[in-house]
């Protein structure tokens, strides 16, 4: 399995990680031996078989469409400094 | 348990002298051993609850009880991280649904309990940035295991009554207990609501219950069972209250997976579970050895591909808005977020965040995420054949006993996963485990760990309570 | 990339409708709140540890729409979790359906008869509201987690004017269907368009809101591929300026990373629910207007514009059953939408009723009553509700044909009018209908026209 600091690289940017030169390093000798050893699921037959995405069948859990309470504006805000009521505030786009 | 609780409600004891007493000793032990992250107001509970039963409407099979939550489990006011820097200060607008049944039954919350960041590892040193490891009860040089290692610890130090909230992703209930010597209750996915639990994995996460015996982690799961409207996964359970249910041992089949009592197992380990194999034959059961070879090869690779998939997912959310941990507000947002996440994540959290990212990214989905998905329906397919044959099936729970800080070190990344190996494949099943002491090894704890179907933790604790815990 | 396009411009539609449940999509909290941030909860804030649940009205909106575009329904309905991190993204996740869409294989089919292939209709959740302030970027989480109706299209339309008409008609089966309320609802589109002349590389305008601002930012863009250099980018629509800008280049795709959502069930969709819900879809309008018109044998672009508003479709029918068809399909057209149309109103927002149009309409038939008469009544009937029939005896109105009556008025207009008669004998034909106006006049509209006119032409000659 083949990772290199250039893939590192795209997952951290892709994950919203900035890693520092040895870390990137660091991390893609890790990240090499875990998913090489992680390779071997491909030795398994897996032909016809379905994934589980659950560990029992769940299955058709839905609710009514009826309103109920909301949480009040202010605990909400009360939480973050960015805030300039009534919105919330985040971090400029372009 | 059981006369604390009746004492509490007919008023023969001073709720709140016993709380502040139970609080004492609990920031003495917290000194020594570092467990709780935050503290809930108990105070004000103990009084609320003596008024009640002063006026003789004291209610609730948990009243008075100092319960503990594992720091991923939100409390409503109190700081919680999930033992990460990047919520600190966060404190939740609701309670768990299970802290909630908790209270609901009279119970007071004490504290959270420390844990790995988000439940990333066996061992409870991959606490969040600035927050410190938890001390293993026994020999502070040596670990509590992990992730709900403030949990286990807490419950063999406290003497005052007390049951703690846990929860297990790829054996966070069972590792821990054993380590530190108590009983840890992991049961069937989906037996308790996860709403409000700060999910690691989603499809592997399960709230369960430590005591100090059997008995009491029973009552705990029984609280906080249920099928709950806020989770779209919980189901209904039926059959008998588990805390009822009483030890039977004769004639039951108990599978033996001989790998699981190989080489890789500590001697002292081996000598340990097979005493206890041999006292549990001794009255009545019969041993069958079964063959799982799928879980047992391919087990740890399938469940963490499967938990660092959804791991990564679930914490795109921490990005500095909202609540949690921020920073100035700068453009491009792109970079606030990136700036943000990296000065709050711990080494483990960014790992598997990337090693999450890679398994489920385009070209390398098929082969990892999508694979393990499938060889996850094999796993679950193995156990399920094979309880046709036998009742529960016995092993250790871990390889080791609780190791000490300096050979963790020693430790790289994935040699700490390989340490999961005995309960990764029963959390990949869904299916319910206990861990119980016996014996120790070298002066620490062993821990047993019985294993049943979906939805059988009374069968489990049959067993549990048969051996004598 | 090989390509088998031939014609002119290619394009394809990404459509978002703002489904019409009462409360959001995975929370119940209600939808439709205009205070800022006040129909908020844990879950569609994102909160640690809050988990999605979902709404059944929606899922039934969402196949109900599937069906009615002629879509193939999977088996098996699944949720993905899309992940790409944004201000207006609460979880930096959105769920959506990935894997395997609600609906595939539907159509739309345009008045000439060319078919627009849908490829797939999914739900996913609608992101919050962003509002750009100098300095800030302000979010309004009311509208997070709000049930939305992906609707993609085939690269198979081939102009603005193409794409409009798709727009409009899939916004009259959203009428049709009520899930979509026209005042609260809001319907986004994201366009994929290229040329010819440019090798046909793609460009995607994101975010054009409602189906006019649909047409003019193809318009606009379709021209500006030809006269500037073309890459493969993303591009955002400027109502106001009428143009488009560059948002950021293909090239640096988000990788989705897409995984089943773990906090869902799957969802079997029952054949049995399928065909119930089918059974609640009522006739869309153009197997409406082609039924008129092969039953009734009324015109057929009268049938179309009826049939396009459902309320005066319903009414169309229930006039028609007691009414000549033609006849009525004919005052419905002409009468009754011009009205709605002039006066920018509904129907519901009027007082009219079948029962004092069907009155009406037969005085009208059996010449009891003029046109303009009638006119005039159903002016009144939009602003109350009265029998015209006895407000035609109370005022008068019958008509009077009476050719004998009609002389002696029409011999006292020529009287009064020597001029217009004069002008009249010497050529001048608009006299004529000006001295046809004063016996109108002076017999309050009730005269026949045509017999006025036959009268003074022969008294004139």
């Amino acid at each position: 399995m083949n990772i290199t600091p250039e893939l590192v690289k795209k997952v951290a940017e892709n994950a919203r990680l900035k890693l520092k030169d040895d870390e990137v390093k660091k991390f893609a000798e890790q990240m090499k031996e875990i998913l090489t050893t992680f390779e071997q699921l491909g030795e398994v037959d897996t032909t016809g078989v379905e994934p589980s995405f659950h560990p029992i069948p769940i299955k058709n859990i839905a609710r009514e469409d009826i309103p109920k309470e909301c949480t009040k504006r202010e605990d909400a805000l009360a939480l973050t400094p960015h805030r300039q009521d009534p919105y919330f505030k985040g971090p400029k786009i372009l | 348990m059981q006369k604390f609780i009746q004492d509490a409600k007919t008023g023969n004891i001073d709720l709140v002298d016993h709380t502040h007493k139970a609080i004492e000793q609990a920031e003495k032990i917290n000194k020594e051993y570092r467990y709780i992250t935050a503290w809930a107001d108990a105070i004000s509970r103990a009084e609320e609850l003596q008024k009640l039963a002063k006026t003789g409407k004291a209610t609730g099979k948990l009243f008075g009880v100092l319960v503990s939550a594992k720091d991923n489990l939100c409390v409503k006011g109190v700081e919680t991280t999930a033992s990460s820097a990047i919520l600190k200060g966060y404190k939740p607008l609701f309670n768990a649904t299970s802290v909630q049944k908790c209270i609901d039954e009279g119970a007071i919350i004490l504290a959270k309990t420390v844990q790995d960041e988000f439940g990333f590892g066996g061992f409870s040193i991959n606490t969040g940035i600035g927050i410190e490891k938890p001390l293993n009860p026994h020999d502070k040089k040596r670990t509590c295991g992990g992730s709900s290692g403030g949990a286990a610890g807490l419950t063999q130090k406290a003497n005052f009554p007390h049951l703690a909230l846990a929860e297990s992703t790829g054996g966070s209930i069972a590792d821990p207990a054993s380590f530190c010597g108590i009983t840890g209750l992991t049961p069937t996915y989906g037996r308790v609501s996860r709403y409000g639990l700060i999910d690691y994995a989603n499809s592997l996460d399960k709230i369960g219950t430590m005591a100090k015996n059997v008995e009491d982690a029973a009552l705990l799961l029984d609280i906080i069972s249920g099928k709950d409207d806020h989770d779209s996964t919980s189901q209904e359970t039926h059959g008998p209250t588990l805390v009822d249910t009483a030890s039977a041992i004769h004639g039951l089949r108990i599978g033996i997976i001989p790998e699981t009592i190989g080489e890789g197992l500590d001697n002292g380990v081996r000598k340990a579970v097979t005493t206890a194999l041999y006292k549990l034959e001794q009255n009545g059961a019969r041993k069958i050895e079964l063959s799982l070879p799928v879980s047992m090869k391919y087990g740890l690779a399938t469940y963490y591909t499967l938990a660092m998939s959804e791991a990564s997912t679930n914490l795109a959310k921490y990005c500095g808005m909202r609540y949690g941990a921020s920073d100035q507000l700068s453009a491009p947002y792109n970079e606030y977020f990136t700036r943000v996440r990296t000065a709050n994540f711990g080494e483990e959290a960014k790992r598997r965040i990337l090693l999450g990212t890679f398994t489920r990214m385009a070209g390398y989905r098929d082969a990892f995420y999508k694979k393990a998905a499938q060889i996850r329906t094999k796993i679950i397919q193995e156990y399920a054949e094979a309880f046709n044959k036998v009742d529960v099936i016995i092993t250790p729970t871990m390889p080791v006993v609780a190791p000490t800080f300096d050979e963790l070190k020693k430790l790289n990344p994935l040699q700490n996963y390989l340490m999961d190996v005995l309960t990764v494949s029963p959390n990949l099943a869904g299916i319910p485990h206990i861990s119980i002491p016996c014996g120790t090894s070298n002066g620490m704890p062993v821990g047993l760990m019985i294993t049943g179907p979906h939805f059988a933790e009374h069968k489990i604790i049959q067993v549990a309570k048969a051996y004598g815990a | 990339m090989a390509h088998k396009f031939t014609t002119d411009a290619i394009i394809g539609l990404e459509v978002h409708v703002q489904l019409n449940t009462k409360t959001k999509l995975f929370c119940s909290c209600p939808t439709n709140v205009a205070e800022p941030n006040t129909a908020i909860c844990p879950t569609c804030l994102g909160h640690p540890g809050s988990k999605p649940v979902l709404n059944s009205k929606a899922l039934e909106f969402a196949t109900k729409l599937s069906l009615a575009l002629g879509c193939t329904i999977a088996p098996t309905a699944v949720f993905s979790r899309k992940t790409y991190f944004y201000p207006d993204l609460v979880k930096n996740y959105q769920i959506t359906q990935y894997e395997v869409p609600l609906g595939s294989h539907g159509i739309i089919i345009l008045d000439i008869g060319k078919l627009i292939r849908i490829e797939r209709v999914h739900l996913e959740e609608d992101p919050g509201a962003l509002i750009h302030e100098s300095g800030a970027t302000l979010i309004d989480y009311n509208r997070s987690g709000i049930p939305l109706c992906e609707i993609v299209t085939h690269p198979d339309m081939h102009s603005p004017a193409e794409a409009r008409e798709f727009m409009k008609k899939l916004l009259n089966i959203l009428g049709y269907l009520g899930l979509f309320d026209q005042n609260t609802c809001v319907i986004k589109a994201d366009a994929n368009v290229s040329i010819r002349e440019k090798n046909y590389e793609r460009v995607e305008i994101k975010n054009i809101t409602g189906f006019k601002e649909i047409e003019r930012a193809l318009t606009y863009e379709i021209e500006r591929q030809k006269q500037q250099d073309v890459r493969r980018e993303t591009r955002g629509w400027n109502a106001e300026k009428g143009t488009t800008y560059t948002l950021r280049l293909k090239e640096t795709e988000e990788d989705y990373g897409y995984i089943v959502e773990p906090d869902l069930p799957l969802f079997e969709i029952d054949p049995n629910w399928i065909r119930a819900i089918k059974a609640t879809i009522p006739e869309l309008a153009e197997a409406r207007a082609a039924r008129w018109v092969s039953d009734w044998k009324i015109d057929e672009t009268d049938a179309k514009i009826i049939a396009a508003n459902i309320d005066v479709a319903e009414l169309f029918e229930t006039i028609a059953k007691k009414i000549d068809p033609v006849f009525s399909s004919r005052w419905v057209r002409r009468e009754i939408l011009r009205l709605l149309n002039d006066e920018k109103k509904e129907l519901r927002e009027t007082q009219f009723r079948a029962q004092e149009l069907i009155e009406l309409f037969k005085l009208l038939i059996d010449k009891k009553i003029t046109d303009r008469i009638g006119q005039r009544i159903i002016e009144q009937l939009a602003k109350k509700q009265f029998s015209p029939a006895a407000y035609v005896k109370e005022q008068n109105l019958v008509m009077v044909a009476d050719e004998n009556t009609l002389e002696k008025i029409c011999k006292t207009i020529i009287e009064q009018n020597k001029k217009a008669v004069q002008d009249y004998k010497n050529g001048e034909e608009k006299s004529l209908m000006f001295l046809i106006g004063q016996v109108m006049k002076q017999t309050k509209g009730t005269a026949a026209p045509n017999v006025v006119k036959e009268l003074l032409k022969s008294l004139l000659a």
